[in-house]
């Protein structure tokens, strides 16, 4: 134990940069090599148990001690296991290879303004590591997280997969309806405005994700929906000058088309929809009539396409293959004085339709340096800019909806630069956006994030660390359509420029205090006073009419009919300012009994006067149960210790001049004289407050088999109140906008699992290891209360209709008709359909449309019928890497699933690819007809824009299991590197992407990726990439 | 060592004036009390206009469920059209007027209460901005009291949010309406076409059509006071016999009234614009939602697939076909095709192919009367006319035999029959856009017929037939007998009015109220709307209370109902 203790206060010693000088008596001497993997390891600490007497490993690996004869060493570096070494009474020769350990309970973790060994951790903190990251081969940090870390919710946002577009994050579920549920992103201990997905993820050291109250608590305001510390890479003590590249190359392919007819069963589907859509007029689907008639909306280039069989398919014309490469350059090293890290990036990613691609450059440097030996002062600086092509582009629009029975091409062979013949004038050339210089869409977003620090040791155990941190966003967009594209429909080109600017700093001085009295009680104090000033302002305007297509939008002089809206985000300067004070008071006792109390004030310029600063307490306790006296003996139980937290936290929901009113504007003219004119649509809200979430949390952290198979489980409850409620103020008070009150309350519950074993430990470099993480959890989130003034209710219950939030429901959930079949023509049901009120005769029939239960039993089909038909929220999420070496072989293995819960798709259940009416194209499903009296898909019928109850037909069972990537790695072995002057070269191939199990949305229904949060778009499918990589260190 | 205590100085002192707001990008009410603030609330209430006439919501609750029109193809969806069971207090369209009027009444509010302290406009300048202000709120307030009858009556600006609200009697509303509109008829300019109005603004000559139709509205109300007819009839047939001091006159043809283009015709008292400058036309995307002006849509049919050898195009329109025109209407009201043009200058009856690529062929073997040797060639050539209704019934071999779809009324359907033809535009940027054109509101042609309507309620149809008889005569013009068009004071009747108000106003945003004032809907519905008239109830003859406003009244007295024994 007190060894361990020992290699605790070492490893803090050595992370914070001291070096040790150790001063021994003479006995023997040890020297070696520390190598992991057959690589030398640097930075290993080598102490001699029960003392503070040790020294590091060099960059090679190398070390030379003194030491008493009979002593034992202590080998130990983070990420690896502990090892222990007898001296004996003689010189000796240790090499030693070491084993990663995959959870270290000494391993240090970021736990913002400071870290904390694993053991100390009262809180519930996930920490992925760099390796985790780099395991994935990803577009963004985002991604490279997904199905890494229990509680940790990412999905790609409405099904979406333009490059560069950012997947959502849920810590722990939602909370809020109208605040956000995004986390509060920290980059090397400053809170970081731009997207987390402008941070180069190999520029990452580490991941911490803080999920309980206990651990946001010093971010007060901001900690309710969860905290991400990014901590990026900086140099080693006594690192010699290393220099890096990774890299990797591969193409991306679309994983599945839509569903879509063919041209034989799209001519079907439109000789029904004009049967049924006309009663009377035709004898049946095979009248030929049919195809004679008026009625039926057939071009002559449809007819054509029937003579000939033509059977376009307008998805493989807009898909190609895309493209993904990455290369990283890294130089890294570090005096004793001085430390410094430097990244390049550059990361490129042609999407799987034309005019969508995603650049990436990214540099990074760090440098801490030491001043006598007191003072250490470091800055980081973090640049990126990004260029995204095409995300908006959505060619799904037309090519769904074009008739497979044309050609994109006209009889001459030109492609067809208007409307597709037979698409009522509705549907354009989806290939004509290809056409050069025609859609164009533009974005440059440079950021730039620079931090300081300046660490300065006061006094006994007494340390001032002031923080500053800047980041500068420019953010340049622009558009342009010409006139004959799918955006304009042959109309007048447009174009559009925004410019948003975004300016941050944040300044903090903290006291930190450390203290050891009677060498059992510990105490570490943290005191913050900091403050943070943030402004965005953007200009966006768009114009119509570009005199010359050349120009795009570069040139808004050669415009006409500009229009400006002003919104929250759009021609508006909205700088808000936070002033925090937060006191931190972490005491343990004999390393067995923790306790951690934390108190946060923050004061913000978004609330109105008298109402501006509030108070976040929290409290959490550990117990280190491993460390009593009766455990000694637990046998197989090498670890165990049990925390509880709770506390407060806020969610910063409102917007800076939310609670002063506002008027709004209002375009008219007078003949020829154009105003703009104000009217007031807000109201000031002096009331408003933000929401607050207190969060119990226990967890358990165990450790088995010399903890070889380490884990832990969370459980937490969480209590969102004063959530954000709009009120829609009655249409008399003459104000339009809803008026927001604090008033709801929603709560999360949930448990979460996270296993690590070493599953085969090589006991050397010629036999199969095997590691895994397991990660599983679970999240019931329900609100629990709504406005006390609604009047309606679902089952009993409060419910807002309108807004779809229904107490004792999750936020998101699903609110339709039941759909319990389809009307079958059959006396029975005829009658049935009747008797509620349904029409059985004429276009307006629901014979062969959707059954819908009378669930009041009111003898009517009504709205009092809708009831939630399912939710977003999964039963039970899970993700696990599974790492497998050989000899100089590798292989990683990364899946999540998302089991259980709803998506609900517009590619069945709303939108242009499922009208039934036989006017465009349609997904392809075994619809009613009087020969296929199915239950599942209402009738085709030109009468009707839309199935009635469309929106029924596109719910779905959303489980899937995804094989994030799976990747087999070689090594070269490090003689071979060493002839060439290397010291590693690894060569890898991953694939990215490749499968979704599981998933009957796919594997029944035809659809091609089941992930989003909340509605799945019809948009650019779901791709998978193959990927070739070498990673070289020089 | 010596770095040790520096450091201390970095403490940095931040004072809680760091988080004051001051809010540049964002105009907060404070500035309806500047200058340049009452101008711009002044343009916005104009502006709120474009939220009534002009869009969908209007036009279904004035327009569709009456006499003259009833649910076209792409209609059906909308229950407000049929008084069915699923018209509710929840139908968008009604309560989509009702917030509109609200919200702009605020403005106007907002205008006339603070003016007195306002300082930087001239007094002449402000007493008419204050006038127009009154102009505008009148009209809003006489949008509310005619669809609800017992509304809120907010007097005064109401800047702070509120959840209570009661209704007042509508005696109350119109007595307001009324004030408002002497008011504006005192501050206001005289004349439209005069001393270099703007098209658009609020002249005397409008609020005093405004006010004599607001007079002729309260007659026919439960809230009539005893000389409202003669009030309405004064103010009618005065503005009538200063029309030409004030430039104003009614137009030779009928026709150019609703010509494109020709919107400031000194017929026209007043308009609701609407622009080439798209920034400034309506919705932003000019995506035919929010104020755009769609009436250009409203009753194209589906020309596009029903006749064969037409496509889209600017002229033609864009297909919403929301409404089509009673049998009764296109029928009867018009039965005079001869000497009364109006008929062919409110609809059209007949189509030009522009379509090449859909000319129908002969079939092989040719019906009766046609030339065998056409056989298998095209029926007609690019600029034939491809569809035609002629009005008459017609026998089914001559359809059969002619060479363009031929349709008589019998053949008329909800997807295509005759299409009014008033909002015509053919300078829409494209042909799917909506309208750039005014819409006109209020024109002297129907001063006129207000001043024949007070007349006879006032009981003397020898005046009235005088002012009906200049709107007949003059739609002989060009051709008709202009003579025969005259009416004697025996044959006059409100039925009559109500009649030759459809052959002069038809379409334009006035039947529904209309009906209402004379007690007709029930009837007339019954009689002539076969959507409507299995449905129609006496509640009826009001709009719901949105249901918007009932469940939003959350403290005070509920918003319930007053005394109505209608809806609420």
């Amino acid at each position: 134990m007190k060894s361990l203790r020992c290699v605790c206060i070492l490893t803090i010693y050595l992370l914070m940069g001291q070096a040790l000088s150790a001063q021994a008596p003479p006995g023997a001497t040890v020297h070696g090599i520390i190598t992991a993997g057959g690589s030398p390891l640097p930075g290993v600490s080598i102490v001699v148990k029960g003392t503070t007497q040790g020294t590091t490993t060099g960059e090679d690996g190398s070390f030379r001690l003194s030491v008493a004869r009979n002593s034992v060493l202590v080998i130990s570096h983070t990420g690896y296991q502990v090892q222990e070494i007898k001296v004996g009474n003689s010189d000796r020769t240790v090499n030693l290879s070491l084993t990663e350990s995959r959870s270290d309970l000494d391993q240090i973790v970021v736990v913002g303004y400071g870290t904390r060994r694993k053991s100390e951790v009262t809180g519930a903190i996930v920490s992925v590591s760099a390796k985790a990251i780099q395991d994935v081969p990803s577009a963004n940090l985002t991604q490279a997280l997904q199905g890494q870390a229990a509680g940790i919710d990412i999905q790609k946002s409405g099904g979406g997969s333009h490059p560069g577009q950012s997947p959502s994050i849920l810590i722990r579920g939602s909370r809020s309806v109208k605040a956000g549920n995004g986390p509060l992103i920290v980059v090397d201990g400053i809170p970081f405005q731009g997207n987390i997905d402008d941070i180069n993820q190999d520029d990452v050291a580490s991941v911490e994700v803080l999920k309980d109250a206990s651990s946001t608590a010093i971010y007060g305001s901001r900690g309710a929906n969860g905290v991400i510390l990014v901590t990026t890479k900086r140099g080693r003590t006594g690192q010699k000058p290393t220099v890096s590249y990774s890299g990797y190359a591969g193409f991306t392919k679309w994983l599945g088309e839509y569903p879509m007819m063919n041209g034989p069963q799209y001519l079907e589907l439109k000789k029904w929809a004009t049967y049924i859509g006309n009663p009377g007029v035709y004898t049946g689907p095979d009248d030929p009539n049919l195809i004679n008639g008026s009625f039926i909306a057939l071009a002559p280039e449809e007819r054509q396409g029937i003579a000939i069989g033509r059977s376009t398919d307008w998805q493989k014309l807009v898909y190609r293959t895309g493209i993904m490469t990455d290369h990283q350059v890294g130089l890294q090293g570090g005096t004793d004085n001085t430390q410094y890290a430097i990244g390049a990036g550059y990361y490129h990613e042609l999407g799987v339709y034309p005019g969508q691609g995603f650049d990436r450059y990214t540099v990074k440097l760090s440098v801490d340096q030491k001043l006598g030996n007191f003072v250490r002062l470091g800055l980081s600086s973090l640049n990126t800019f990004t260029r995204t092509k095409g995300e908006n582009v959505n060619p799904m629009g037309q090519a769904l909806r074009a008739s497979p029975l044309v050609s994109p091409y006209d009889t001459t062979g030109k492609l067809i630069n208007g409307f597709l013949p037979g698409s009522a004038n509705q549907v354009w050339n989806p290939l004509a956006d290809f056409l050069p210089g025609a859609s164009v869409e533009n974005r440059h977003r440079l950021g730039t994030f620079n931090s300081i620090y300046i660490e300065a040791n006061l006094w006994k155990g007494l340390k001032y660390r002031f923080n500053g941190g800047a980041e500068i966003r420019s953010d340049i967009y622009g558009n342009f359509y010409g006139k004959n594209t799918t955006n304009n429909l042959g109309v007048q080109s447009t174009a559009t420029n925004a410019t948003t600017e975004t300016t941050s700093y944040t300044l903090e001085n903290l006291l930190i205090y450390d203290k050891t009295i009677a060498e059992k009680h510990k105490i570490n104090f943290t005191g913050l006073y900091s403050y943070q000033k943030y402004s965005t302002q953007n200009t966006t305007f768009s114009y119509s009419g570009v005199l010359s297509d050349q120009a795009q939008y570069y040139n808004p002089a050669l415009g006409f009919n500009f229009q400006a809206t002003n919104s929250s985000d759009n021609n508006s300067l909205r700088p808000w300012a936070l002033i925090s004070y937060m006191g931190r008071l972490n005491y343990t006792f004999n390393d067995k009994y923790l306790l951690t109390l934390t108190m946060r004030s923050d004061g913000s310029s978004v609330l109105a006067p008298g109402n501006k600063y509030h108070l976040f307490p929290s409290a959490a306790a550990a117990w280190n149960i491993s460390r009593e006296r009766f455990m000694e003996n637990a046998g197989k139980l090498s670890s165990l210790r049990v925390r509880a937290s709770y506390g407060q936290v806020g969610n910063p929901s409102i917007s800076p001049y939310q609670t002063l009113g506002s008027l709004t504007t209002q375009t008219y003219n007078y003949g020829s004289t154009n105003t703009t004119g104000l009217y007031p649509n807000a109201a000031p809200n002096p009331g408003l407050g933000w929401e607050y979430t207190a969060t119990a949390n226990a967890g358990v952290d165990f450790g088995f088999f010399a903890n070889r198979l380490t884990g832990s489980v969370e459980f937490y409850h969480s209590y969102t109140k004063d959530m954000i409620m709009p009120v829609t103020l009655p249409p008399t008070a003459g104000i339009p906008n809803q008026i927001l009150t604090n008033v709801g309350k929603s709560e999360n519950k949930g448990f979460e699992i996270h296993i690590a074993a070493d599953i085969i430990q090589a006991k050397s470099s010629h036999e199969v290891s095997w590691s895994a993480d397991v990660n599983f959890f679970i999240n019931r989130g329900q609100i629990t209360q709504l406005l006390p003034t609604l009047t309606t209710t679902l089952d009993g219950k409060p419910a807002d209709i309108a807004d779809k939030w229904f107490v004792g429901k999750p936020i998101g959930s699903y609110y339709d008709y039941q759909r319990t079949g389809i009307w079958q023509a059959t006396s029975a049901d005829s009658a049935a359909a009747k008797a509620l009120g349904q029409t059985i005769t004429g276009t307006k029939s629901v014979i062969g449309q959707a059954k819908i239960a009378d669930r009041n039993h009111n003898g009517v089909i009504d709205a009092g019928d809708m009831m939630v038909v399912g939710t977003p929220q999964p039963r039970w999420e899970g993700g696990t890497t599974q790492r497998i070496a050989y000899r100089n072989f590798d292989f990683t293995l990364v899946a999540f699933a998302r089991i259980g819960g709803m998506i609900s798709s517009t590619l069945y259940g709303g939108g242009f690819a499922s009208t039934m009416q036989g006017n465009y194209n349609n997904v392809n499903v075994a619809y009613w007809t009087t020969q296929n009296p199915t239950n599942a898909w209402s009738a085709a019928t030109s009468a009707q824009t839309n199935p009635p109850n469309h929106s029924t037909f596109g719910y779905f069972d959303g489980s899937f299991l995804k094989i994030r990537s799976m990747t087999l790695g070689y090594t070269v072995p490090s003689s071979f590197v060493k002839a060439m002057g290397l010291r590693t070269v690894r060569f890898y191939a991953t694939a990215k992407d490749p499968f979704i199990f599981f998933s009957p949305y796919r594997n029944k229904y035809h659809g091609i990726d089941p992930e989003t949060a909340g509605t799945l778009n019809l948009d650019t499918p779901a791709s998978w990439s193959m990927l070739f990589g070498l990673n070289v260190g020089f | 060592m010596k770095y040790r205590f520096c450091f201390l100085l970095l403490v940095l002192a931040a004072c809680s004036k760091q988080l004051n707001e001051n809010p540049q990008s964002q105009v907060t009410p404070q500035f309806f009390t500047t200058a340049q603030g009452f101008q711009s609330g002044l343009d916005a209430a104009y502006g709120g206009m474009r939220s009534l006439w002009g869009t969908e919501n209007l036009f279904t609750l004035a327009c569709i469920g009456t006499d003259e029109f009833q649910t076209g193809n792409d209609g059906t969806g909308n229950a407000v059209n049929y008084y069915s069971s699923g018209y509710t207090p929840a139908d968008g369209k009604v309560s989509a007027i009702w917030t509109s009027c609200y919200t702009y009444i605020n403005t106007c509010n907002g205008l006339v209460d603070n003016a007195a302290s306002i300082t930087g406009i001239s007094a002449t300048q402000k007493a008419e901005m204050v006038a127009e202000a009154k102009f505008l709120r009148a009209n809003y307030y006489f949008v509310l009291v005619q669809f609800w009858g017992n509304v809120t009556l907010n007097l005064h600006f109401q800047a702070v949010a509120t959840t209570a609200a009661k209704r007042d009697p509508k005696a109350d509303v119109y007595n307001f309406i009324i004030q408002d509109l002497k008011d504006a008829i005192a501050g206001l300019p005289a004349s439209p076409v005069q001393g270099g109005i703007l098209p658009g603004k609020a002249t005397a000559a409008a609020a005093t059509h405004l006010l004599a139709k607001v007079y002729l509205t309260r007659g026919g109300s439960s809230a009539a006071a005893t000389d409202d007819y003669q009030n309405a009839y004064t103010l009618a047939t005065g503005l009538i016999n200063n029309s030409g001091t004030l430039g104003l006159g009614l137009l030779p043809d009928f026709a150019s009234i609703n010509q494109e283009g020709n919107e400031s015709n000194k017929e026209v008292l007043w308009t609701v614009q609407h622009t080439t400058s798209l920034a400034y036309n309506g919705s932003p995307t000019q995506n035919s939602s929010g104020q755009d002006n769609v009436l250009v849509h409203m009753w194209v049919p589906k020309y596009e697939t029903y006749v064969p050898g037409m496509q889209r195009d600017i002229l033609d329109g864009r297909p919403y076909i929301r409404a089509i025109p009673t049998r009764w209407l296109t029928d009867t009201v018009f039965a005079d095709k001869t000497n009364d043009s109006r008929y062919s200058k409110t609809f059209q009856t007949v189509w030009y192919c522009n379509n090449a690529g859909g000319i129908p062929k002969w079939p092989a073997t040719v019906p009766a009367g046609v030339d065998p040797s056409l056989a298998g060639k095209p029926k007609f050539t690019l600029g034939d006319t491809a569809c035609y209704m002629p009005g008459v019934d017609v026998t089914d071999a001559k359809i059969a035999a002619t060479r363009y779809l031929l349709m008589p009324p019998r053949k008329y359907n909800i997807q295509m029959g005759p299409y009014m033809k008033k909002y015509i535009d053919t300078r829409r940027p494209d042909m799917n856009a909506p309208s750039i054109r005014p819409v006109i509101v209020w024109t002297l042609g129907e001063t006129y017929l207000i001043a024949a309507e007070a007349a006879y309620n006032i009981g003397d149809a020898p005046d009235a037939v005088k002012y009906i008889n200049v709107v007949r005569e003059r739609a002989a013009f060009p051709t008709g007998n202009a003579a025969a068009m005259d009416i004697t004071a025996a044959a006059l009747s409100q039925d009559f009015i109500l009649d030759e108000r459809s052959r002069e106003l038809c379409g334009q945003m006035t039947r529904w109220l209309d009906l209402v004032r004379t007690h007709q809907l029930l009837v007339r519905v019954k009689a002539h709307n076969s959507d409507g008239r299995a449905n129609i109830v006496p509640r009826d003859t009001l709009r719901p209370i949105p249901q918007a406003q009932m469940q939003s009244v959350t403290s005070g007295p509920a918003y319930g109902p007053m005394g109505d024994p209608l809806w609420n």
